[in-house]
């Protein structure tokens, strides 16, 4: 167990190709812990340690995050692989959130890319302090000076260099040290013997310049290097200490060259993350106190202090769940009882485990700061546990609404038990996975946040759970709204022998700008009984799950009552909820409602050459340009555009660029559904229910 | 306020009031100051004019990112309604977004010939039909009489007109005696509309100096906001 000074937990976040998976796993080469090393797509069939799915391995992209431990100079880092793809982001995010730094790998062919920007946006967002790594300078083309702007210009970082590389392309031999002043090669079959050497004297003047700029930028957070390099006495303690210092306020981002592929600059790299990123101590971590009103609470990486961790990770392994956590305060034993306030559960602490990429080893302790994982624990992802008597969460993680659905219908028995099973651990793994069964047509249907995200749950439910299902046509998740005030005066009156049923409400319904319902009751006098208030709430709440244009949930709607009726003796709960149901649903259209579609921001990215294709398929799919960037041969289209118009967006683009531009799309917001599109949507519900209805 | 009350009250009415006679497809006006001055609002201030009008407009930069000059539309929407408490801004808004692009030209040293194609591009396969093409941050130092030449005849053969603003860099004087930028001397006959904008006392003047082949100074009597950087007229 180490202390918390020697501890960091870092991850990794890259644009997809970017070498991210190479990287990891020649971290967790040079730190010992495995013995060979494999490719992404490895001929020999191995595939490298971190993404051990096999589904992962086909594509070569990495899609769950897991963490691992290793030793490198007697700190011990926990690395948590990050996915790449957005569709996947809620798991970037939610690994962000137990990160204490991380590394921020760019190609030095392709440089700052779309998803370059969206991670590091997640980076900004969590406030995670970040080293980059410009990986691949031995491919062709490989230019780390422009990447190096790019980070400047289009992240808006404070990027300096404090290695440069020595050589380029097919020519990297290694990289001088701007710190120590020193030139570093790389030895043995897998570069794992460094030299260190003199700098070659055709560098020395570039090494020079570029060592002024590092110490100039990171002088700004170190009045004593300031000093010092006034009085010509900088030492190469002090130049680390003010970097670290920018680097750990986020305000500094060392920038470090290399090819992970061809084994150059691993090491240094790993002396930057000890050296530059923080441990736990010296990160700030609140958590919301449940019986104060979700009150901040800021937590001390304290081992005397009461547990607080947090679940972020959950994985069906041989031997059953593995859940992993990260402790924030407090000291964590083999044989605790700890406390789940989500579930108000308390549990014990069976199996502690150190867990490597695919082999674990078990503990019996753990710290502050430190990322573990727990076996058998029943939660999920995004709990929290802490000591008995306390009753904290940690922050509740932005999780955003689904946009996409699918039906799936299993092929057969087998198929069916083993699909539930599957769809049970997913969408405990991941909140922005969703499923359930529709009452109407008796589907299962799946829900997430783009095409590509439910295609892979459909993959792994054939490969990992052997439940083969037969997918329907996507459906986009529509909202229906109301656009003008309209007023109700409803009786809800039944007579039908014994006590009978008597409810008027009256009132209106307005759009809500912020928010999806709002209830008001401003009736004075009693002209509904309190008892009956949450009844019409109630009623009202029922309205509104489920719109008559088009059959999907209404939204941004303020009902207000303020006036009624009761009767003694046939007023009830059921009475004034029908009645508000009754209300709401004879006003509904005087509101004019109208129907939402998510609308997506679309980032394609592409030689400038297709740059006319990529407007043509935008201007097709109803999307709105909002900025086209070019930058010499490359070009960024940035659009927005309906989620209805994008399934197969993928295979168009490929064939209209030769394959040569990428897009991603992130859910931006609800808009109109233009009128003619409107009236087809209508058409179509009205079909489906004359056909249910025969 | 309803949009097109809006539009009729709007301080640009008195600007193209002091243009007498109008901008036509294949002009180019040019908006001139030294640095840091507001010529970025100005050119948003009359391009959001243009969309309210149901106009559809380009706007070409030459910024490392994009996202500040959306910021720019961002601001000055806000501001034009807050100020004149438009009805329905949220849809207003949404509505003159579709008829905006920004197209950015990162790469030092791009050429007038490249922006064009891809102007044109985005005009033909895009589908866009712009009616106006802004050039914000253009180097007049690097903009031969030749490239303004072909913006110009691009403008017409596609029916638009152009604004461009002009970021003076020239060391003093940057203003002749007649008030005329001296770093436009040499492209000033492919210009037909030149306006500048100079601090006088604590405001920001705007003044017409070029009208087709008429040279003069004339007061515009419009300033710009200190506040909001929005044109509005002299009191």
């Amino acid at each position: 167990m180490k202390s918390v000074e020697k501890m960091r937990n870092i991850g990794i976040s890259a644009h997809i190709d970017s070498g991210k998976t190479t990287l990891t796993e020649r971290i967790l080469f040079y730190c010992q812990k495995i013995h060979a090393i494999h490719e992404v797509k490895g001929k020999d069939g191995v595939g490298a340690t971190m993404d051990f799915m096999e589904l992962e391995r086909e594509r070569g992209i990495t899609i769950a995050s897991a963490a691992t431990n290793v030793t490198w100079q007697d700190y011990s880092i926990n690395i948590i692989d990050t996915p790449g793809h957005v569709d996947f982001t809620i798991e970037v995010e939610r690994s962000l959130r137990v990160l204490d730094g991380a590394i921020l790998v760019l190609c030095s062919v392709g440089g700052v890319q779309s998803q370059s920007i969206t991670v590091d946006r997640q980076l900004k967002r969590y406030k995670v302090p970040r080293l980059a790594f410009i990986n691949k300078c031995d491919r062709t083309g490989a230019n780390p000076n422009r990447v190096k702007d790019q980070l400047i210009e289009k992240l808006g970082l404070n990027a300096v260099f404090v290695q440069i590389p020595l050589g380029l392309e097919d020519k990297l031999q290694g990289m001088v040290d701007l710190v120590g002043m020193k030139a570093i090669y790389f030895n043995g079959a897998n570069g794992e013997t460094m030299r260190i050497e003199e700098i070659p004297a055709e560098l020395k003047a570039e090494a020079g310049k570029k060592r002024e700029i590092l110490l100039d930028a990171a002088s700004m957070f170190s009045d004593e290097l300031m000093e010092a390099m006034m009085e010509e006495r900088v030492t190469e303690d002090l130049v680390i200490q003010a970097i670290r210092r920018g680097t750990i306020k986020r305000e500094l981002v060392p920038v470090f060259v290399g090819s992970a592929h061809k084994n150059k600059g691993i090491q240094p790299l790993l002396d930057g993350v000890i050296r530059y990123l923080p441990d736990p101590s010296e990160v700030e971590n609140y958590a919301l106190d449940l019986e104060d009103n979700e009150k901040q609470v800021l937590l001390t990486s304290s081992s005397s202090k009461p547990l607080v961790a947090l679940a972020f990770k959950l994985e069906e392994g041989q031997y059953g769940q593995l859940t992993y956590i990260r402790i924030y305060q407090g000291w964590l034993k083999k044989g605790d009882e700890l406390y789940n306030p989500r579930l108000r559960r308390k549990l014990k602490v069976g199996r502690l485990i150190r867990m490597h990429a695919s082999a674990m080893s078990d503990i019996t302790e753990a710290g502050p700061g430190d990322i573990i994982a727990l076996f058998g624990i029943e939660c999920s992802s995004g709990d929290t546990f802490v000591k008995p008597g306390l009753n904290l969460s940690m922050s509740s993680m932005y999780v955003p609404q689904p946009v996409i659905s699918l039906a799936i219908d299993p092929k057969d028995k087998k198929a069916s038990d083993n699909m539930a099973k599957a769809l049970n651990r997913f969408t405990k793994e991941d909140p922005t996975f969703r499923s359930y069964v529709d009452p109407e047509s008796n589907q299962t249907i799946i829900q997430g946040m783009g095409e590509l995200h439910l295609d892979v749950y459909v993959e792994r439910m054939k490969r990992e759970y052997k439940a083969e299902v037969v997918t329907g046509m996507p459906q986009v998740a529509y909202r229906e709204t109301i656009s003008l005030r309209a007023d109700f005066n409803y009786t809800h009156r039944k007579q039908t022998g014994g006590s009978g049923q008597y409810g008027r409400v009256a009132g209106y319904i307005e759009p809500l700008l912020e928010g999806n319902y709002e209830f008001v009751n401003e009736i004075k006098g009693g002209a509904i009984p309190t008892e009956f208030i949450p009844s019409c709430d109630k009623g009202f709440q029922t309205a509104v799950a489920k719109g008559t244009l088009i059959g999907f949930p209404i939204v941004g709607v303020r009902v207000v009552i303020n006036d009624g009726q009761s009767h003694p003796v046939d007023s009830s709960d059921m009475a004034f909820q029908f009645a508000a149901l009754g209300a709401f649903r004879e006003t509904y259209n005087k509101a004019k409602p109208i129907i939402l579609e998510p609308i997506m921001k679309v980032t394609v990215e592409g030689p400038t050459e297709f740059q006319g294709n990529i407007f043509a398929s935008i201007n097709q799919r109803r999307g709105v340009i909002i900025s086209s960037a070019e930058d010499g041969n490359a070009s960024t289209v940035e659009a927005e555009v309906p989620l209805s118009e994008m399934f197969g967006y993928s295979t168009v683009l490929r064939s209209l660029t030769q394959g040569k531009a990428e897009f991603t799309m992130e859910f931006v917001k609800y808009g109109k559904v233009p009128a003619s599109i409107s009236e087809t949507l209508i058409k179509e519900y009205e079909e489906k229910r004359r056909k249910e209805s025969k | 306020m309803v949009k097109s009350e809006l539009i009729k009250r709007s301080p640009l009415r008195i600007f193209e009031k002091a243009l007498k006679d109008n901008l036509k497809k294949g002009d180019i006006a040019v908006l001139a100051s030294r640095k840091g001055v507001g010529k970025t609002a100005c050119l948003v201030h009359i391009a959001t004019d243009k969309l309210m009008q149901d106009k559809h407009v380009i706007h070409v930069s030459f910024a490392p990112r994009v996202d500040h000059i959306i910021q720019w539309y961002e601001d000055i929407f806000k501001e034009i309604a807050k100020k004149r408490d438009l009805e329905g801004a949220l849809d207003v808004h949404d509505e003159i977004i579709k008829n905006r692009v920004i197209m950015n030209f990162s790469q030092a040293g791009v050429t007038a010939d490249q922006v064009l194609s891809s102007l044109e591009v985005m005009i033909k396969q895009g589908n866009f039909p712009a009616d106006i093409i802004i050039f914000d941050g253009l180097d007049f130092n690097k903009v031969s009489r030749e490239d303004l030449q072909k913006i110009k005849d691009f403008a017409k053969q596609i029916n638009l007109e152009i604004w461009i603003s002009a970021s003076l860099k020239n060391p003093e004087p940057v203003f002749d005696s007649q008030g005329m930028p001296t770093e436009l001397v040499p492209i000033f006959s492919a210009i037909d509309f030149l306006i500048t904008l100079r601090f006088e006392g604590a405001n920001v003047k705007l003044h017409l100096l070029k009208e087709r082949d008429m040279v003069h100074k004339m007061d515009m009597n419009l300033i710009l906001d200190p506040k909001t950087l929005l044109i509005v007229e002299e009191e």
